[in-house]
C-alpha cells in the first residue's frame, strides 16, 4: 500500500511535468494552422504569456472578421502552441513536432532570441516560413536563413533612443555605463548602444556582462558607482532590470538617467518598484501612444489597444510583446491574401517582398529578414504614476524628466 | 580596485552570505540528518516569499513581522509533506528520494504558477533601499537585518539540536536510526519534525528574499542549487557550517562578479568541484557524514 501511494504520488507529479498543450482539434480543411512553441513556464513565462495572447487575439480578431481570403476561398486561422518551459533545446524539439506531427501550415516565433535561434534552423530545414516577433538578436539572421522573418526593430537599436532623449535634454551628458545579460539578444543590445554612444563622442566608462538568472549585481553596481557615470543602461530582462534598480538604490548609485531595454514597459515594473520606478526610461518596440495609421483590421495603435483591452481586461497597459506578436499574424494575413496559395515556398517569397504600414509601424524586411525600417520608442515612468512615450519626439506624449533626483533626495510617498 | 570599492564589495559579500546561509540551513539539516537531498527545498523558499508578499499586499503586514507566521505555515506544510509523502521512501535508495522530492518541486512550482501566476513580484516597503552610510560604504538596512536574522536562526537551530531533548533525538536518529529506535525515539515523528523545521527555515529565507530580489515561482530551482553548493562547501553534520559555506560562496560570487561578472557563477561551481577534490567532507564537515 505504501508503495502504491508512492507510485501514485509520482504519477501525479509526472502528469504535472508534461507540458501544457492547448487542446485543439487537428486542422480541418478550411483552417490554416499557425504553430509555435512559447515559454508559458520558466524564466520568461510572463513574456511568453504576452506572446501567446498577442497571437491569439490577432487570430480571433481575423476569424471574427470572416477569416482570411486565399485564392478566393475563406480560411479560419488557428493557433497551435506548446510550452517550451523557457528551454531553447525544448523549443527546437517542439518545432520539429509542430512540423512533423501536427503538420501546421506556418510557424510563428517563440519568446526571446535564444529559442528563436534554435527554431529558425527548423523552419529552414522544412522550408516553412517562420514570422517571429520576439527574438530581436540579429545574430539569428546572419546565417543566411531564407524562411525566418522578424517584425521587430533589431536589438542594436533598442537603447539608442534613451541616449537621444538624454542628449537632447543635456548635451553635456558624456559618460555611459552599460550592464548587459550574457545572452545573445542582450549582448547585441549592449554592443549596439555602446557603438552608438562612441559615435556621438561619448565615453563608455563601464561595459560588463552578468550571467543569466543572476540574483546579485552588487559587484557590478559598486564598480559603476566608482565611475560616476551620467547614464546607466541595463540590457537584460525584466528580472534583472528590477534587481539592478533595487540594488542601485541599496548602494546609492544615482546617475542622471537610468534606462533599460526590457522591463519598464511591462506593468510589473511599476508594481514591483512602486515609487522607485519614477524617472526610469524604458525602450519599447511599440506603445499605444504612437501615431501610426496602418492598413490592417485595427489601423491605429490606439484602436488596437482598445480592442485588446476589451477582450483581455486583466491587462492594464498593453505590453509591446502583445502588439508585436499580433503584428506577426498580420504579416501572414497580408502575405497569404497576396500570394493566393498556401504553398510555403510561394508564401515565403511574398513575405520577403512585403512593405506595408500596420498599427505596429512599418513592416518591411531587409535581405536577411530583419525589419530595420521601424524605429524604437522610449517611455518614461513619471512621478504621477503613469508611463509616457517620450521618444520619438514627434509623437511624444510628454517631455522627459531629467535629471533623475538622487535616491536619498526623494520625498517618500 | 580602489580601497573604497574593495570595502564595499566585501560588505556586499558578507551581507549576501547571511541570506544564503539561511537558504542553505534547512537544506543542510534535512540532508545531514535524514540523508534526503531535498530538491523541493527551493519550492518551500518560494512559498515563504509568496506568503510574505501576499500578507504585505493584502493586509499591509510588515514583511519582517510576517517571518514567524511564514515559518509556522511552512512548518505545518513540511510536517504534512513528510508524513504523507517522504516517509514512504525514507529507507529507499537515495534515487527514490531524489525522484520524489524532484517531483514535489515541480508539483509545487506548477501549483504556485497556477494560483499566483508567473508575474515577478517583490515586496517594496518605505524603507526599501535605505541604509547606513559608514564612511565610503553603504549598508542597506534590509540586507543587514537579513544577515542578523539568518545568524540568529542558525544559532537557534544549532542550540536546539544540541541542548533540547527533541534536538538530541534528531541527532541520534541521524547517527543511527536503529539505535535511536531502540532507545525509544519515535523515528517517524522525528523525521517529520526535522523536515518541518527544514521547511520552516526555507520559509524564513523566502520571506527575507521577497524583500531582496524580484521573484516568481521559478526561482526555487536556482536556490536549491545554491543551498546544495553551500551545504557541501560548509560540510554536513553541523548545521552552523552553512555560515562558512555561504561566506565562501558569497565571496567567490561577489569578488569574481566585480572583475569577471560573466564568470561569477562558473567560479562558484568551480570552487565546489575543487573543494570536493581536496576536502570532500567540506570546510568544516566531519568525515562521518561525507
Amino acid at each position: 500500500m505504501k508503495q502504491f501511494a508512492g507510485c501514485a504520488a509520482l504519477a501525479i507529479v509526472a502528469a504535472f511535468a508534461v507540458p501544457l498543450a492547448n487542446p485543439l482539434p487537428a486542422s480541418a480543411a478550411d483552417t490554416i494552422v499557425l504553430g509555435a512553441a512559447i515559454s508559458i513556464t520558466g524564466k520568461t513565462a510572463k513574456e511568453g504569456e504576452y506572446t501567446r495572447d498577442g497571437y491569439q487575439f490577432a487570430i480571433d480578431t481575423l476569424n471574427q472578421n470572416g477569416g482570411i481570403k486565399v485564392g478566393g476561398k475563406s480560411y479560419q486561422l488557428q493557433l497551435k502552441y506548446y510550452d517550451d518551459e523557457t528551454k531553447s533545446e525544448r523549443t527546437a524539439q517542439l518545432f520539429e513536432k509542430l512540423v512533423n506531427e501536427d503538420k501546421v501550415n506556418f510557424l510563428l516565433g517563440p519568446y526571446a532570441s535564444a529559442p528563436t535561434g534554435t527554431a529558425a534552423p527548423i523552419a529552414e530545414k522544412y522550408k516553412i516560413p517562420m514570422v517571429e516577433a520576439n527574438g530581436s538578436a540579429e545574430s539569428i539572421f546572419t546565417k543566411g536563413y531564407k524562411y525566418s522573418f522578424m517584425v521587430l526593430s533589431p536589438a542594436k537599436l533598442y537603447l539608442r533612443g534613451i541616449i537621444d532623449v538624454v542628449r537632447k535634454k543635456d548635451p553635456s551628458a558624456k559618460t555611459v555605463a552599460i550592464l548587459g545579460e550574457n545572452e545573445p539578444f542582450s549582448k547585441e543590445v549592449a554592443q549596439g548602444v555602446a557603438e552608438y554612444a562612441k559615435q556621438l563622442g561619448m565615453n563608455v566608462v563601464y561595459h560588463e556582462l552578468y550571467p543569466s538568472n543572476t540574483q546579485d549585481v552588487s559587484s557590478l553596481l559598486t564598480n559603476v558607482k566608482a565611475k560616476n557615470p551620467d547614464i546607466v543602461l541595463g540590457a537584460g530582462h525584466l528580472q534583472d532590470s528590477l534587481l539592478i534598480v533595487k540594488q542601485a538604490k541599496d548602494l546609492g548609485v544615482s546617475p542622471r538617467a537610468m534606462g533599460f531595454s526590457v522591463g519598464p514597459s511591462s506593468p510589473e515594473f511599476r508594481a514591483n518598484l512602486k515609487q522607485d520606478a519614477d524617472y526610469l526610461f524604458g525602450a519599447t518596440q511599440w506603445t499605444s501612444a504612437l501615431k501610426y495609421v496602418g492598413e490592417d483590421v485595427w489601423k491605429t495603435p490606439e484602436a488596437y489597444a482598445k480592442a485588446f483591452k476589451a477582450k483581455y481586461p486583466k491587462y492594464g497597459v498593453i505590453p509591446y510583446q502583445v502588439a508585436e506578436s499580433s503584428a506577426a499574424v498580420i504579416v501572414y494575413q497580408k502575405a497569404l491574401e497576396k500570394a493566393g496559395t498556401l504553398d510555403p515556398k510561394k508564401v515565403r517569397d511574398v513575405i520577403a517582398a512585403l512593405d506595408f504600414t500596420s498599427f505596429y509601424g512599418q513592416i518591411k524586411f531587409d535581405s536577411r529578414g530583419v525589419n530595420i525600417y521601424k524605429p524604437m520608442a522610449v517611455e518614461q515612468l513619471q512621478p504621477d504614476g503613469n508611463k509616457y512615450t517620450v521618444y520619438p519626439t514627434e509623437v511624444a506624449e510628454k517631455e522627459a524628466l531629467y535629471p533623475m533626483p538622487p535616491w536619498n533626495r526623494r520625498a517618500s510617498r | 580596485m580602489s580601497s573604497a570599492e574593495f570595502a564595499q564589495i566585501a560588505v556586499n559579500a558578507i551581507l549576501l552570505s547571511g541570506i544564503l546561509a539561511l537558504v542553505a540551513l534547512g537544506f543542510s539539516l534535512v540532508w545531514g540528518i535524514m540523508n534526503i537531498v531535498n530538491l523541493a527545498h527551493g519550492a518551500f523558499v518560494v512559498l515563504g516569499a509568496y506568503f510574505t508578499f501576499y500578507l504585505n499586499e493584502l493586509a499591509g503586514v510588515d514583511p519582517f513581522v510576517s517571518i514567524p507566521l511564514s515559518m509556522v505555515t511552512l512548518f505545518i506544510i513540511g510536517f504534512i509533506v513528510q508524513r504523507v509523502l517522504i516517509n514512504q521512501v525514507v529507507r529507499a535508495p537515495l534515487l527514490a528520494t531524489f525522484l520524489l522530492t524532484f517531483g514535489l518541486e515541480i508539483l509545487i512550482v506548477n501549483l504556485v504558477n497556477y494560483f499566483f501566476k508567473a508575474d515577478l513580484r517583490s515586496v517594496t516597503t518605505r524603507y526599501s533601499g535605505t541604509g547606513w552610510t559608514v564612511g565610503v560604504v553603504r549598508v542597506p538596512y534590509i540586507r543587514l537585518a537579513a544577515l542578523g536574522i539568518a545568524l540568529v536562526l542558525v544559532a537557534l537551530t544549532a542550540w536546539f539540536l544540541r541542548a533540547t531533548r527533541q534536538g538530541r533525538a534528531i541527532r541520534a536518529t541521524g547517527m543511527d536510526i536503529d539505535a535511536a529506535r531502540l532507545t525509544g525515539v519515535k523515528v517517524g515523528t522525528i523525521y517529520s519534525l526535522t523536515y518541518a523545521i527544514g521547511a520552516a527555515l526555507a520559509g524564513a529565507a523566502g520571506s527575507l528574499l521577497s524583500m531582496i530580489v524580484p521573484f516568481d515561482p521559478n526561482i526555487g530551482g536556482p536556490y536549491t542549487q545554491r543551498a546544495f553548493v553551500i551545504s557541501v562547501l560548509g560540510g554536513l553534520g553541523e548545521v552552523a557550517n552553512v555560515v562558512l559555506g555561504a561566506l565562501l560562496y558569497a565571496f567567490v560570487d561577489v569578488f569574481v562578479g566585480a572583475r569577471l561578472p560573466e564568470l561569477s557563477q562558473a567560479f562558484t561551481f568551480a570552487a565546489l568541484v575543487i573543494l570536493l577534490v581536496l576536502r570532500p567532507e567540506g570546510i568544516a564537515g566531519k568525515k562521518f557524514y561525507a
